[in-house]
């Protein structure tokens, strides 16, 4: 109770119930009644430790993720190489690691992506022939845009590894996310070292064991504005501790997200390994994969694909979508199970093997652990990888070769030799890719962005148009002055519209206006992302939903939410916005959709769901 | 300590379990039982009340890790939904209930709590805070004792033929600890003036208080805003006509078991039976009898004067009449006199400091016979005025509309009549509930943010069975709908929630 502030750590272990992994467990009733004590000695710790914390706290408290601009860890590429060594690949059995892979990787830069990188963009704007003027303002949208987009140059490998439970730095943060096995052992935490959080660790699973025990499965704790959620998958346990007001619905979804990110990496035949030994510590086998988790949690405050369940595509032209889903489904029929090309986050092509068919969470959690793992960017890579909602006992082999920059090709196969197969079949696309000018379509349509809400018609087209006139293969300055971004610059579209997002029932797919402003800065996005993840929530309610139609207004926005059985639209208004003349925008924004859907989504998609 | 028995189902018959228990108690190994100060249902096993608290106490105290400014409000598991509330400090309330089968959103976790707040501060109001109890009564046998009664006096409100029916989904239109109104014209406002200005100078030189019911519905209050609320529940719950002659329906929230199946109650001493199990089992023990017992039912009745006498009380040993209550009062924790004197349907109940009156019931009895010779007329011609503008039951039934309004700077509101709200599905009231859960969980939040302005909120939705379920918040005012057979455009519904705020809300959920 006294302890010192320095003696804080072995505190801790004095008044763990459990910290010895051999020990007998005792009943949870010990545990629960032990917490009292642990509580009182941290809290004495988090005193003593008060004025050092001081300076960190308030930077802490001013944003969850609060992403330092310094905090590219340089270095922090080899995921593969440290899982090489582990036992990982026993969990799988006969994984083949291509030679070639891990010895380019040791030696390949720390980030390319990370150094020019808006230079780059910026220099195959200008050889794309469009106007000066257009240049500037993609540059403009450049920079609204890398925050919530381009994930790779800020994630850190682990943030803050020196703090654990006592520190009232940790104790502040904003959204903790916790795996452990049911025996009480760490696997991951966000934050802090999960080797000090083995007490911590021991008190979630007394509470869940606890509550299991009277034969009940606990769901969510609340306390202030603070929620903690569980989540139990057989012997693994995930937990959420949040104050970021994100509904219940929400945060469970994240926690079967990062489940599903773990099975990826290792399968669900990791439980056997539970079976056979319920102490069986499974941090190595994560080992090096902290990127990934990272930049998962924080896609949770960016990407409508985490609770959409939905995949977006890059807006391509149909004919520049086909030549590529030409050459994709080539190599298809040649024994690939699914072939996909994807930028960044945003679908470009998309073929599988005949009745094979991806759920659009496998393709979140698959681009996620290729585009977090840095090794994937400098070489060619051969990977097993599990796709959870496909079989989420088995591993396929994923072969990941870089395009450019962005663009990167995936090809996953159920034959652990097929390596060199794969690469053959990469440099047949990669040469029809450049021949056809797919590759600079997909430069130049990344530098366009995608809809505006200042671009949306007044009146219907009358063809199937498309929406920004480059897209349009091989036409010369379709600009026509009418459809200039003039009149609402600066306040979002017309009837006061400042985003939205567009969801294809039928074809799994969404579309998300561009941010323009007011919406710029990376926390009024965030803010408003939120806000369609809460209106989805409450749209989807289980018990009572799917409810038709929803309006919200508060201090922020004006929300619409109408759902069909074809579709769903979430549009943000400003807070003043006039009803009916919102309602009449969204009509709009539907028809604009579908006038432009040629482009904006991947069609034809659909023999996955046969 | 025998806690391993958290195996044993920990479930009780009505699938309702409330505890309250002292954290600062209990604290050595072997002591535990000593921080129970009560359970509900009393004849669960020990092991299965550790459970309950022993979970509850754990995730007060792991909850602090992270937010040491409000401890643990609920904890939802699949099967049972377990609600907080910290009445005093250290001294917490815990409320488990089960879910029904479909797990469907049937409970609202702020107005179980509610529900403990209730039957704490009315507890307080009798017999002084809980700590104050137990630092009089260090061994907490007589704690013991006051809470059990009063706890189980005031669920026996709630107890429908062997259930305990505790507010749900059903009752989404409804919001306890407010205070319902009566509306009244001009003149019938001077009237009531008038009477309470008579009514204080009866008591002299004494500061006195009074609160004017008319039927269920509050005419007049010179207490505070908390007082009153309280004042108001007890009445209506004891004092009223309609709780005077209970098997009577009411359509007030408050008095659940009354409305449903009223003979259950009529019967003296019904509730403790059924509720308490086997006596043995009580922690009681013998003094019960020396127990206090405010909310036990059927205790009070009208005196030939006009006054309402119980002998819950005791008896006065000078002259053998039945002794005067007190009442503790939230805002001066002043200890007052409660006289309560009622014609037809109006219920004048005025209170009197303890300190101020001299010879106890004597004092009582002489401003009583004052109040008797100058209050008798006015009352007569107050009561008959409000009886002629009185609408009925459904005197606030707007045709098309189920509603509920309320004004938590006033602990007012005004709802629909439950035999209207009674006619919407139970889609509806679920969303309903959902929506009100979500405007809940706002507000707590706004709360603790402790921002300046006022939350401001609108949410329209056309839930599945195509209704309108709707809530506005705005200043500190809470509107929530539901329009069943509504038009689908949310213009329509937007329209008819102007209209309802122009008609009766003087314009607050307007836009314009």
């Amino acid at each position: 109770m006294s302890s010192e502030s320095g003696a804080s750590t072995s505190g801790d272990e004095a008044s763990e119930p459990n910290p010895n992994p051999d020990h007998t467990p005792k009943p949870p009733e010990d545990q629960l009644a032990a917490l009292a004590l642990s509580e009182v000695d941290s809290h004495g710790n988090g005193v003593a430790h008060g004025s050092a914390a001081e300076n960190n706290h308030q930077e802490i408290e001013s944003d969850e993720e609060e992403v330092q601009a310094n905090s590219v860890a340089p270095g922090l590429a080899e995921v593969e190489e440290a899982s090489e060594g582990s036992p990982r690949g026993g969990v799988g059995g006969g994984v083949v690691w291509a030679t070639t892979n891990s010895e380019l990787e040791i030696d390949g830069p720390a980030s390319p992506s990370s150094s020019g990188y808006a230079g780059e963009r910026g220099s195959s704007a200008s050889s794309g022939g469009s106007g000066t003027d257009e240049i500037s303002e993609v540059r403009k949208d450049e920079i609204v845009d890398r925050f919530p987009d381009s994930q790779t140059p800020w994630v850190p490998s682990k943030r803050h590894v020196d703090e654990d439970d006592a520190s009232i730095s940790w104790r502040k943060r904003k959204k903790h996310f916790f795996i452990l096995s049911h025996s009480g052992k760490p696997i991951y935490s966000r934050y802090g070292d999960e080797h000090k959080l083995a007490g911590f660790s021991a008190t979630l699973q007394a509470i869940i064991s606890f509550v299991e025990n009277g034969g009940d499965h606990v769901k969510l704790v609340r306390a202030g504005k603070h929620q903690v959620i569980f989540l139990v998958k057989g012997p693994i346990y995930l937990v959420c501790i949040s104050c970021t007001e994100e509904p219940y619905e929400s945060l469970r979804v994240q926690l079967e997200l990062i489940y599903g990110q773990m099975l990826l990496i290792l399968t669900k035949s990791v439980n056997r390994c539970f079976e056979k030994n319920p102490k069986f510590d499974m941090t190595p086998l994560l080992g090096g994969t902290d990127t990934v988790f990272s930049s998962l949690i924080h896609s949770f405050s960016w990407n409508p694909a985490t609770f959409l369940h939905a995949y977006t595509c890059l807006p391509l032209a149909y004919a520049t979508r086909q030549a590529a889903g030409a050459i994709l489904q080539d190599v298809a029929d040649s024994g690939v199970l699914f072939a996909i090309l994807m930028c960044k986050h945003k679908v470009i092509c998309l073929v599988g093997a005949q009745k094979a068919s991806l759920h659009p969470d496998d393709m979140l959690l698959l681009s996620n652990f290729v585009m977090a793992s840095e090794s994937f960017r400098t070489s060619e890579s051969f990977s097993p990888i599990c796709l959870p909602r496909y079989n989420p006992m088995a591993f396929l082999y994923a072969y990941v070769r870089y395009l450019d920059v962005d663009t990167y090709l995936m090809l996953l196969t159920t034959s652990s030799d097929a390596f060199y197969h794969l690469k053959d079949c990469r440099i047949r696309i990669e040469s029809v890719l450049l021949k056809s000018n797919v590759l600079s379509e997909i430069q130049r349509s990344m530098l366009d962005g995608g809809m505006r809400v200042e671009e949306l018609p007044l009146d219907p087209l009358p063809r199937a148009g498309s929406f920004s006139p480059h897209l349009v293969q091989h036409t010369v300055q379709t600009d026509s002055p009418d459809r200039f971004r003039e009149p609402y610059i600066g306040v979002g579209g017309p009837a006061g519209l400042w985003h939205f997002i567009y969801r294809s029932i039928f074809l799994d797919q969404y579309v998300s206006s561009e941010f323009s402003p007011p919406i710029s800065s990376p926390r009024q996005q965030k803010r408003l992302y939120r806000a369609y993840q809460k209106l989805y929530a409450s749209m989807h309610d289980k018990g009572i939903g799917p409810h038709k139609t929803q309006f919200r207004r508060d201090e922020n926005y004006v929300l619409l939410c109408w759902a069909t059985q074809d579709f769903e639209l979430y549009a943000a208004f400003d807070p003043l916005a006039d009803k009916a003349l919102a309602i009449k925008t969204c009509n709009r924004v539907c028809q604009w959709v579908k006038d432009v859907e040629n482009e904006i989504f991947l069609l034809g998609a659909s023999p996955f769901s046969w | 300590m025998g806690l391993s028995s958290a195996t044993t189902t920990a479930t009780a018959p009505e699938g309702v379990q409330l505890c309250i228990f002292d954290l600062r108690r209990g604290q050595n190994e072997g002591q535990e039982l000593d921080k129970i100060l009560f359970f509900f249902p009393a004849d669960l096993p020990f092991s299965a009340q550790f459970s309950v608290i022993g979970l509850s106490e754990g995730l007060i105290t792991f909850t602090r890790i992270f937010s040491p400014e409000a401890a643990c409000e609920a904890i939802e598991a699949e099967r049972h939904s377990h609600v907080f509330h910290e009445a005093e400090p250290d001294i917490w309330m815990v409320m488990v209930v089960e879910k029904n089968k479909e797990f469907e959103p049937i409970w609202r976790s702020d107005a179980l709590r509610k529900v403990l707040k209730e039957v704490h501060s009315l507890f307080v109001m009798f017999h002084g805070s809980i700590r104050a109890l137990l630092d009089k009564d260090p061994g907490g046998g007589l704690t013991r004792s006051h809470l059990y009664h009063f706890v189980m006096d005031y669920l026996g409100d709630f107890l429908v033929g062997k259930k305990l029916l505790l507010p749900s989904f059903r009752d989404a239109l409804n919001e306890r600890g407010t205070v319902q109104m009566l509306t009244v014209g001009r003149e019938a406002a001077i009237e009531v003036q008038s009477l309470v200005r008579v009514l204080e100078s009866c008591a002299g030189n004494m500061p006195c208080h009074s609160l004017i019911l008319f039927q269920d519905l509050l005419v007049s209050t010179t207490l505070s805003p908390d007082d009153t609320v309280n004042l108001f529940a007890y009445a209506v719950l004891r004092l009223t006509p309609h709780a005077l002659s209970s098997g009577v329906s009411s359509w007030s929230y408050l008095r659940k078991g009354a409305t449903s199946s009223g003979s259950s109650l009529a019967r003296p001493d019904a509730v403790p039976e059924q509720l308490h199990g086997s006596l043995d089992n009580s922690p009681t023990g013998d003094n019960s009898s020396h127990v206090v017992r405010p909310l036990q039912p059927d205790k009070w009745s009208k005196g030939k004067d006009g006054f309402l006498v119980s002998d819950i009380w005791g008896a006065e040993t000078s002259t053998g009449a039945s002794a005067t209550p007190t009442v503790l009062l939230h805002q001066t924790q002043e200890r007052m006199y409660l006289c309560t004197h009622q014609h037809k349907s109006l219920t004048l109940i005025f209170l009197l400091p303890v300190s101020s009156v001299l010879n106890g019931d004597q004092g009582v009895s002489a401003v009583k016979q004052q109040v008797l010779e100058n209050v008798s007329l006015k009352l007569l011609k107050v009561e008959e005025k409000l009886s002629k503008g009185w609408g009925g039951e459904n005197a606030y039934h707007v045709s098309g509309y189920r509603y509920l309004l309320a004004d938590g700077d006033r602990n007012v509101s005004r709802a629909s009549p439950p035999g209207k709200v009674t006619t919407l599905t139970k889609g509806s009231l679920l969303a309903l509930n959902k929506v009100r859960e979500e405007v809940d969980l706002d507000k707590s939040r706004a709360k603790l943010d402790n921002a300046g302005h006022e939350k401001e909120l609108e949410i329209s939705i056309r839930a599945k069975n195509n209704a309108w379920v709707i809530a506005r918040v705005t200043r500190g005012k809470e509107l929530y709908m539901v329009l069943e057979k509504a038009n689908e455009t949310l213009l329509y519904a937007s329209d008819a929630v102007e209209k309802f705020s122009n008609r009766y809300c003087n314009g607050v959920f307007s836009l314009n």
